[in-house]
């Protein structure tokens, strides 16, 4: 199967005047249809940029692309004209965002704001909009979906509202879904119902779903495939199985046991200690050197090269690990 | 067995809600804490869950007085510390702190750690400017930052670090009970770690006593000795730890622990949930009866017309439940 997406190489960094700030430094990774790809990292690993960047929904400057393709379909995303980008970006990848209030306008009726991209991107007339915006309402679990079209943003719970999200980004039926901390907000109980929704939507439409989260819970329910970031890098990426049980990066396995953990009694969780460097400051070697316990002389003067474990598990690290 | 130090009894928080100006019908109340009781051993940790809005933060400011409580009672080693005024308040209140979760809103950013630390010293102690440095020190040193942070402003510090500041403020008064509410919501999960394995050492060092606030079950199942879980206002159950989580008997209780998502993708996707419709209903017009009724999957007709108490489970006073439908035994 032929990726739908397909980041090689990707650089994009911010100009700032307290320095160059190298927010996405060199990832790669491929996404493939029908399937979740999980995006984990602390914050400021860079996660959220390196979506936004290539969907050119940051100013530039200060960012700055600096190399790579980012291909969608086998077409690069970076070299496309501002109209063509409009063609794909909110139609056939849509987005979701952790915080729906900046995303939803507040003075719009919910079923104006739902039927938008119908109207642009599908040439609906505005009736037929407002039917499928129903149905899509109904899909997120919305009860009463006819009269929550005319509702406003701020009548819905933080659930609802996110649901309505949702709802606004699979109108134009997408073949990649970005979701960066969708449910990040929310209660464990309505997060649950929303990535079942999730799940159901992708089981019927087989989109691809590309989902940034620092939690590795909701990443072990759903990602087939997951990219572990660190300082705008990529450390690790493998299948679920790969990342969980037989990871070969440092940084993952401290990442793995130094989460609490609901299933388990943990007398004293295993620290990684520090923090996260400065990425306008960043040493020449690998990132995480100052706080890695597998740490060598090289790591702090080159970054390690991919390493292959298994097919489609790649690390970058010198460190050999316990399998 | 330990001497119990907090016991709270039948407290309640009633917010006045102010409607669009020109209404005139009856002042409506929003009834954030309705009715909790229960009890504190000294160096116990009780941590406190339950979704967004039932009532955990204003909990936990009411009882260090932070909000007005409606009615109901905070025993503090016997003394009702919401009935005292005056000198008898501030010769207290040092004894009961708070932890916020927000390390960055709670620092005054123009003012360097040292000040930071001294301000609540200042106020409540006589010492001279070498034992106020000296105890500064110390409690620096028991959050684990350097001395040379002393100089610095809250904004040169890590959301991690600030919050070891917060905490070295929070207990230079050395006080026996602290309530922290979401203390590490705000922080990735490696510093979350490194601030949770603090709270633990330096509980066990000092024997605090401790109230936990949070919406993380994994997190307060690492770092409690007992759970209090709240909906819409009320504990609907508390026990040990192990009791809750190894055989939670409140259908909310369930629920919760059943949608944590768990980071192991072989268990986390053969997982059966304890199924919870829609969301958390308005505490403005709580629903009657058990007000749990609209969302629990085993409700019965009866659980819409009566207000279930707390009981006992197993015959233990120690793990109580508020179902009509919960089995005891
Ligand atoms: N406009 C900007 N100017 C300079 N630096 C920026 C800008 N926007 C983001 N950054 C930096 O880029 C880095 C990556 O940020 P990004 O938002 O992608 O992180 P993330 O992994 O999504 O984190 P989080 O989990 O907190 O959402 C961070 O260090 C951030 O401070
Ligand atoms: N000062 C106030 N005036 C009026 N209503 C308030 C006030 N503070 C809180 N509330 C309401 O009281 C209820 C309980 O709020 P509280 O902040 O105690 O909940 P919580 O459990 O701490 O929620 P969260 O997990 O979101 O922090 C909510 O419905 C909230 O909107
Ligand atoms: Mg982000
Ligand atoms: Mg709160």
């Amino acid at each position: 199967m032929k990726p739908i997406l397909e980041i090689k190489n990707f650089q994009a960094h911010f100009h700032t005047r307290r320095g160059i700030v190298k927010a996405v430094d060199d990832i790669s990774y491929q996404i493939l249809p029908g399937e979740t790809l999980g995006i984990v990292g602390e914050s400021g690993s860079g996660k959220s940029v390196s979506q936004l960047s290539y969907l050119r929904l940051l100013p530039s400057p200060p960012l700055k692309i600096v190399g790579g393709e980012v291909l969608f379909h086998g077409k690069d995303l970076l070299k496309m004209t501002a109209e063509e980008l409009r063609q794909v970006r909110g139609n056939k990848i849509s987005m979701i965002f952790q915080e729906p209030m900046t995303s939803l306008n507040p003075y719009m009726k919910v079923g104006t704001q739902l039927i938008e991209p119908l109207l642009i991107h599908r040439g609906h007339s505005q009736e037929e909009a407002w039917k499928k915006g129903i149905l899509e309402l109904k899909r997120v679990g919305i009860s009463d979906p006819e009269k929550a079209m005319s509702k406003y943003p701020h009548e819905f719970s933080g659930g609802m509202r996110q649901r309505v999200m949702i709802a606004m980004a699979l109108t134009t039926d997408p073949e990649l879904l970005i979701a960066d901390e969708p449910t990040t907000a929310l209660d464990v109980t309505v997060q649950a119902q929303i990535l079942d929704i999730l799940k159901n939507i992708q089981k019927q439409t087989k989109m691809a779903i590309l989902l940034i989260t620092h939690d590795l819970g909701v990443i072990a329910g759903l990602a087939d495939h997951v990219v572990v970031m660190y300082a705008g890098r990529v450390f690790e990426k493998g299948t679920a199985a790969d990342i969980f049980e037989k990871s070969q990066h440092p940084y993952s396995r401290a990442l793995l046991k130094s989460t609490p953990r609901i299933d388990a009694i943990q007398t004293q969780l295993p620290v990684i200690a520090g923090t996260i460097p400065d990425l306008s400051k960043l040493p020449p070697g690998c990132p995480f050197y100052d706080r890695c316990e597998n740490r060598m002389d090289i790591c702090r003067s080159v970054f390690p090269p991919k390493k292959a474990i298994d097919p489609g598990h790649e690390t970058y690290c010198y460190a050999e690990m316990s399998r | 067995m330990n001497p119990t130090v907090v016991k709270i009894s039948d407290l309640k928080v009633h917010y006045p809600i102010r409607k669009g100006f020109f209404s005139f019908g009856k002042p409506q109340t929003l009834k954030a804490v309705d009715g909790i009781s229960f009890e504190l051993k000294e160096g116990e940790i009780l941590g406190l869950v339950g979704e967004s809005g039932c009532g955990k933060s204003s909990l936990g400011r009411a009882i260090i007085r932070l909000v007005d409580a409606t009615s109901g009672k905070v025993d503090i080693q016997g003394i009702d510390f919401l009935a005292l005024k005056g000198k008898a308040l501030k010769a207290k209140r040092p004894q009961i702190q708070m932890i916020f979760q927000d390390p960055y809103a709670s620092l005054d950013p123009r003012m360097t750690v040292f000040d930071i630390l001294a301000e609540p010293v200042k106020a409540h102690m006589k010492l001279s400017s070498k034992e106020l440095e000296e105890r500064i020190k110390k409690y620096l040193e028991l959050v684990n930052l350097p001395v040379k942070a002393l100089k610095k402003y809250p904004h040169e510090f890590s959301g991690g670090q600030r919050q070891r500041i917060c905490i070295a403020r929070a207990l230079i008064l050395e006080p026996k009970i602290v309530v922290a509410d979401e203390p590490v919501s705000a922080l990735d999960v490696s510093v979350q770690a490194q601030i949770l394995n603090l709270l633990k050492d330096i509980q066990q060092k000092l024997n605090l006593t401790m109230i936990f606030i949070s919406h993380n079950l994994s997190v307060v199942k690492y770092i409690s000795d007992r759970i209090a879980v709240m909906y819409l206002g009320k504990i609907v159950e508390i026990g040990s730890r192990q009791d809750i989580f190894a055989s939670p008997r409140h259908p909310y209780t369930q629920a919760l622990i059943s949608a944590v998502p768990i980071p192991d993708p072989k268990t986390e996707r053969n997982r059966v949930r304890v199924p919870l419709i829609g969301e958390i209903p308005s505490p403005i017009n709580p629903p009657s009866g058990c007000t749990f009724h609209t969302r629990c999957p085993f409700a019965v007709a009866h659980c819409k017309e009566a207000i279930p108490r707390l009981e006992n489970v197993a015959q233990n006073p120690a793990w109580q439940v508020s179902c009509w439908e919960a089995n005891l035994v």
